[in-house]
């Protein structure tokens, strides 16, 4: 604090009181580059101070506690960050300013700041990059397992541990949460233990609820049979509504901005808010799931459709089904399977135009929305071949992984066998790499968002 | 020489209190010869200090021969400054006799030199002990506002910042055991500022410039809040009370200790307090006050290390507070579930103190006070943060006094701050900005005969840089009659793209404040004081670079480093290539005191000229400003709700003036018997601007007076405090209404496991008035439904104990000579 020119500063001021007893200031103002924004934009929010950059790259390493960032905009290292314990699965934050690491053995969830991330001021938005480190937030509850997120929500399932006797619970969580080390979040907790899942949605948790075994429904007791509709009230969520359609065997949620969607073992329940109603509907499983149930769904907020996957428990052939709320239909997705080809990661597009599947042969199957009778449709569109390798020298407990950018239409896969990361681009199909220091166990794209109406949507859908 | 010498030598090692012979023992004695207890008797200008036994007696040891200025200090009594010539085999049975006094004294701490409500030439106030206690609330300016000359700007009962002689905000630095508190109260009326007043000893207020003391930011007045969480003794003492409230059900429970052992000390102390929003006498929907609910807990821990020259010592403290913003409330007549809005405010603060004497020629003391804060403070609107502020601040004060050159006493001051702040989101009205000061300044005192004379001068370096001051686009438009009713964007012209302007800014102030001030003891009893001063304040960030929304005072404000250009196609926001002047005040005060008898009085006049007096100007425009809140989903009855939050604000910018304030503060106290004790007060304000017209939210003219009961056991307080009607406004102001405040408190002492304990009942508004405070920012708001203060019927229970080691011995050998005296 007391620096060498604190001293001058003294000397400054002494020579000053002996020179004159008189005040004085002095003002430099510098100008430095203004910043222009589009008139066409239309809101008053968008002449702020706005950072261009491809975002981050959190890459989680195997058989260690190291979470690798890289920058996109020179692919270099930036830091490596030790959570505290290995194994944790990685994931992004529901701004995607965060890399999520849960640890589901160790009860906790940490928090990697990627260090960008947007605020709105009001008068403008103003986007901040800072050098990623470690917060010391964390949440900590038995068993986090999912984490689902939501218009700018992430909720977390805690699923319990009937061996300790804890119960299920559910915290719901945004961005600025994690920044301002919010001490109390709003939550609520069940009073059993139960494997489940819970879609965030405004002021509003949709969960997966798990009755008395005597009345379950379900053939594996663990899974809920049930959701509910949880309102917030005071920092606390109550139950507001149980839907009377029961869900056997719950497992896998999506929703967009009408619907939740959840897998059943008899098909697809689907729950609404309308209005100050409630209501739920169930899609019955069709024939060529051959015995199989959707057990993990895919939704984009764009979409009014979601996708659904069917697979053996433990990976194998996947058979995806495109779920249609609005008409209360199933249809089959042919997105035509090499032989021996398993599915080891599925995402939407940022735009939603695509959807991808990258499977264990180093492939990634591009699916594309076909309009058939005014009916969209998804359909096979193309085929990218991913890695050069030899998929036979995949390391033990390795496989390809995948993370889909947010602020444009690239998307990001992670070869363990050649150590490298390739950037795709899914409008022309080019591909470019980089070299990683490690063996990348998962990978998850860190940044600010960049949605086409991003204020837009906020205006459009604040009623 | 030399034999006496040895003599000496050789009695002293036969006979040990030989060696202690210049010293000096006696007896402290009220009027009537009777012994007083607990009186302290220092030597001036040295750190030696006894306090008197149960018995009135006290010895002090290893004084120097010659002339000693003591000045001794006893609750209810006027403090007395006396020479006293030691000889070489020191003096006994000295008495000291003492003067009643009806006003009570109390020092300011840790001054380089003396400050009291009697001695000074500069105004203070301090409050303390059991009055402290009385008159604690929840936030400092509703704690301070019975002082003459201290006002509150009352905030709906969550957040207040006292107002001196009418200046407030940036104008009143707020500290905590002399240190910036490190808030953002300065900044906006509904921040709360970050101290406790329950777990604090003594409030310590200056009224009027004491920028010499604390630089800059001290131009109007400071108000200092003491405890002692660095404890300079071992002493073991504590503090607990615990307190209900009918009208907003309050609960508090606050603690506070110290002792030690060996040469280290310790200090804790802990609050806990909950409020409920707060019911007015009025009916129906103004019934309560909705959000000024509030919540705040607290801890510190402090240590020492005593040494036999001084202590050093550290403390932490962790402050949390949560309050709701009222006013600020976005409730809808249709939605009976409002968003509330709320503030949720954390620091902590790490402080450290160190005294250290010396035995030197030139040096005396040497007095060291740092600490480093961290603040932060969250305003939050339907759960998620809206505006983050944030303050990090350190702090660095050395003081080094010199032992009595001639009759001066006295010393040098280094000072060092820096603060960085800082807020993000929709009120981020000013940019992130770092200050940093280095301030050196020289006090003294001396006494001729009865005339105290009190010199002062600092001079400070203070930089202040931004390097992100925005300039954005302003949309704006006025309430023209003839643009047909529809907003004229003025504008619209320049639109072709929206750009914001950005820069960098360097300001560097030398602000120079100088002081005199003389106080003569012109008959018995009696003194007057005249003070001058010359005082200069570098003008704070959010009046050089504001740009945009603040919703704690409802304006869209814009600072004084911009100017707004008209032209014909209309109006325009520019930098402004005005100089950036430093703001000026020449201060004189005038005070005449009767110190001490039944009747006292202490009666200030002061005028005071402020050049370059920055303030907000109504530009007549108005700026939208859409509040919105992102959270939002799910409402669907709210349909067309938003256009609730669209709202616009008046566009105010920075300026500056000449003002002028002038005004008085009359206390006076008669002591009609033992047990009955009258007082008076009476405060006013004038402030106008050279170019005509009223300052706002001047506070009205005050009269109270409180009728005081006390015997042994029983003590009783009557309060009745006028507040006239305030038409003195400025044009965007409107007048507000007089009122009168009727309070009454009860005590009752009972000895409870050999505590003082006392019980408190207190009924504040007995009349149930309709309180408008001119000098609230809430007072205005449609429907006027904030700003009345709390109603009366039942209000605060109180149960307060203190517990102290009596009469310690500050050493053993003092004590052993006594038992020994005493047989």
């Amino acid at each position: 604090m007391m620096k060498l020119y604190r001293l001058n500063l003294l000397a400054v001021a002494i020579s000053t009181l002996l020179l004159s007893a008189c005040g004085d200031s002095e003002t430099t103002i510098v100008e430095k580059d203004p910043i222009q924004t589009d008139p066409d934009d239309g809101h008053d929010h968008s002449d702020g101070y706005l950072i261009e950059s491809a975002g981050r790259l959190a890459v989680s390493v195997a058989d260690s506690n190291e979470v690798a960032i890289y920058d996109l905009d020179n692919n270099q290292l930036l830091q490596n960050i030790a959570v505290s314990f290995e194994g944790g699965a990685l994931s992004y934050s529901a701004g995607f300013r965060y890399a999520t690491v849960t640890h589901r053995g160790q009860d906790q969830v940490e928090f990697i700041d990627g260090g960008l991330w947007r605020e709105d001021h009001g008068e403008h938005l103003h986007d901040y990059k800072q050098a990623p480190a470690l917060s010391s937030y964390k949440l900590m509850g038995s068993r986090p397992t999912h984490l689902v997120k939501h218009d700018g929500k992430l909720a977390v399932f805690y699923d319990g541990n009937s061996e300790t006797g804890e119960v299920s619970s559910v915290e719901v969580l945004s961005d600025t949460d994690i920044a301002n080390q919010t001490q109390s979040l709003p939550a609520f907790s069940y009073s059993v233990n139960m494997h489940g899942v819970a879609e965030p949605n405004g002021e509003y948790v949709f969960a997966s609820i798990r009755r008395d075994d005597a009345l379950s429904t379900s053939a594996n007791k663990i899974l809920p049979d049930q959701v509910g509709v949880f309102h917030l009230h005071d920092d606390e969520y109550e139950l507001d509504h149980t839907f009377v359609e029961s869900c056997p065997d719950l497992h896998g949620a999506a929703q967009n901005e009408e619907v939740q969607v959840f897998g059943c073992s008899d098909g697809v329940l689907v729950t609404q808010k309308d209005g100050s109603e409630f209501t739920s509907a169930k899609i019955a499983n069709i024939d060529s799931l051959d015995g199989l149930r959707v057990g993990t769904i895919y939704g984009h907020e764009h979409l009014h459709s979601f996708i659904g996957v069917a697979s053996q428990h433990g990976g194998g052939e996947a058979l995806l089904v495109q779920i249609n709320p609005e008409e209360n239909e199933m249809d089959d997705i042919d997105w035509q399977p090499l032989t021996d080809a398993h599915p080891v990661s599925y995402a939407f597009s940022a735009d939603a135009e695509h959807f991808l599947i990258l499977d264990n042969l180093g492939y990634l199957t591009i699916l594309s929305a076909e309009e058939h009778d005014g009916h969209k449709h998804w359909a096979f569109d193309r085929r990218v071949d991913i890695s050069q390798q030899d998929v036979a020298d995949m390391p033990d407990n390795h496989s390809f992984s995948m993370t889909v950018a947010q602020n444009g239409h690239f998307v990001y896969i992670a070869d363990p066998i050649a150590r490298h990361v390739l950037k795709l681009d899914l409008e022309s199909d080019a591909t470019s790499e980089f070299e990683l220091n490690v063996l990348p166990k998962a990978i998850t794209w860190l940044g600010i968002a960049e949605h086409e109406d991003d204020h837009a949507d906020e205006h459009d859908h604040d009623h | 020489m030399k034999n006496k010498f040895n003599v000496s030598a050789v009695l002293a090692a036969i006979f040990p209190f030989i060696s202690m012979a210049n010293s000096i023992d006696g007896v402290v004695v009220n009027q009537q010869g009777k012994p007083v207890a607990g009186a302290n008797i220092e030597i001036e200008g040295t750190s030696t200090s006894i306090k008197t036994d149960e018995n009135g007696e006290f010895k002090l040891v290893n004084l120097n021969v010659g002339d000693n200025k003591i000045h001794v200090v006893a609750k209810g009594f006027a403090h007395l400054h006396q020479h006293v010539e030691i000889p070489e085999n020191g003096l006994q049975q000295y008495i000291i006799k003492l003067n009643r006094t009806p006003i009570e004294v109390i020092d300011v701490q840790a001054a380089p030199v003396h400050l009291s409500i009697m001695e000074s030439a500069t105004p203070v106030n301090v409050i303390a002990g059991e009055a402290l206690r009385r008159q604690q609330a929840s936030t400092l300016g509703d704690s301070l506002e019975k002082l003459a000359g201290v006002n509150t700007n009352y905030h709906g009962n969550v957040a207040s910042t006292p107002i001196i002689r009418g200046l407030s905000g940036p104008r009143v630095l707020i500290a905590q055991n002399g240190l910036d508190v490190g808030d953002v109260s300065r900044v906006g009326p509904d921040h709360s500022v970050a101290t406790e007043a329950s777990t604090a000893q003594q409030i310590e207020v200056l009224r009027g410039p004491a920028t010499l003391f604390y630089g800059s930011g001290a131009i109007g007045g400071v108000v200092n809040v003491v405890d002692s969480r660095v404890p300079i003794d071992k002493q073991t003492r504590g503090e607990w009370q615990i307190e209900t409230s009918s009208v907003n059900n309050k609960k508090l429970g606050a603690f506070n200790l110290t002792s030690g052992a060996g040469s280290l000390a310790f200090y804790v102390d802990g609050y806990w307090r909950e409020a409920d929003e707060y019911k007015t006498p009025l009916a129906g929907e103004q019934e309560t006050i909705a959000n000024s609910a509030e919540e705040s807990n607290g801890f510190t821990l402090g240590s020492s290390y005593l040494l036999d020259n001084g202590y050093f010592g550290v403390s932490v403290e962790q402050f949390n507070r949560e309050y709701g913003i009222p006013g600020h409330s976005h409730s809808t007549e249709e939605s009976a579930e409002a968003e509330s809005v709320f503030a949720d405010l954390e620091q902590t603060r790490v402080q450290l103190l160190a005294e250290l004497t010396f035995d030197n020629k030139w040096l005396n003391k040497l007095n060291v006070r740092a600490s480093a804060s961290d603040y932060q403070h969250a305003e939050i609107e339907n759960h998620s943060v809206g505006t983050l502020f944030e303050n990090s601040t350190e702090e660095v004060k050395f003081e080094l006094l010199h032992n009595p050159l001639e009759k001066w006493n006295g010393g040098l001051s280094l000072h060092y701050k820096n603060s960085e702040i800082s807020a993000q989101g929709d009120e981020a009205f000013t940019p992130p900005s770092q200050s940093q000061t280095f301030a050196v300044a020289l006090m003294e005192e001396a006494h001729f005969h009865d005339v105290l004379l009190q010199l002062g001068g600092r001079v400070e370096q203070v930089e202040l840089t931004a390097n992100q001051l925005l300039l954005p686009t302003l949309e704006v438009h006025d309430h023209d009659a003839d643009s047909d009713g529809a907003h004229g964007h003025v504008n619209e012209h320049q639109s072709e793209q929206n750009i914001t302007r950005v820069f960098s800014v360097d300001q560097s102030f030398t602000p120079v404040s100088l002081s005199a001030g003389i106080v003569w003891d012109f008959l018995p009893s009696y003194n007057m004081g005249v003070s001058i001063s010359r005082s200069q304040r570098a003008p704070s960030a959010s009046e050089l670079m504001s740009f945009g929304p603040h919703i704690g005072t409802r304006s869209y404000e814009i600072g004084a480093l911009f100017t707004l250009v008209e032209d014909a196609h209309g109006h325009e926001f520019e930098l402004s290539n005005q100089t950036i002047e430093l703001e000026t005040a020449r201060n004189i005060d005038f005070t005449l005191r009767k110190t001490q008898g039944d009747f006292g009085f202490v009666l200030n006049a002061f005028y005071n000229q402020v050049d370059n007096y920055y303030y907000q100007v109504a530009t007549g425009l108005y700026a939208e400003f859409s509040h919105d809140h992102d959270h939002d989903h799910g409402h669907g009855e709210e349909e067309g709700g938003h256009d609730e939050h669209a709202s616009e604000l008046p566009v105010y910018l920075f300026k500056t003036d000449d003002v002028v304030l002038k005004g008085f503060e009359a206390q006076l106290a008669w002591q009609v018997t033992n047990a009955f004790k009258t007082s008076l007060f009476s405060d006013y304000v004038r402030a106008t601007l050279n170019s005509g017209g009223d300052l706002p939210r001047t506070p009205p003219l005050r009269v109270g007076t409180q009728f005081q009961y006390q015997n042994a056991q029983l003590s009783a307080q009557l309060d009745i405090t006028r507040y006239q009607k305030q038409d003195k406004i400025s044009d965007f102001e409107t007048a507000t209404d007089g009122y009168t405040l009727v309070d009454v408190n009860v005590s009752y002492d009972l000895p409870l496991l050999n505590l003082d304990t006392s019980l408190y009942l207190k009924v504040s508004n007995l009349t149930d008035t309709e309180a408008r405070v001119h000098t609230s920012f809430l007072k205005d708001l449609a429907p006027a439904r904030v700003g009345i203060l709390p109603q009366g019927s039942v209000g605060i229970f109180n149960v307060f104990a203190k517990y102290a080691e009596k009469y310690l011995k500050n050493d053993e050998k003092i004590s052993r000579y006594l038992s020994e005296k005493l047989g």
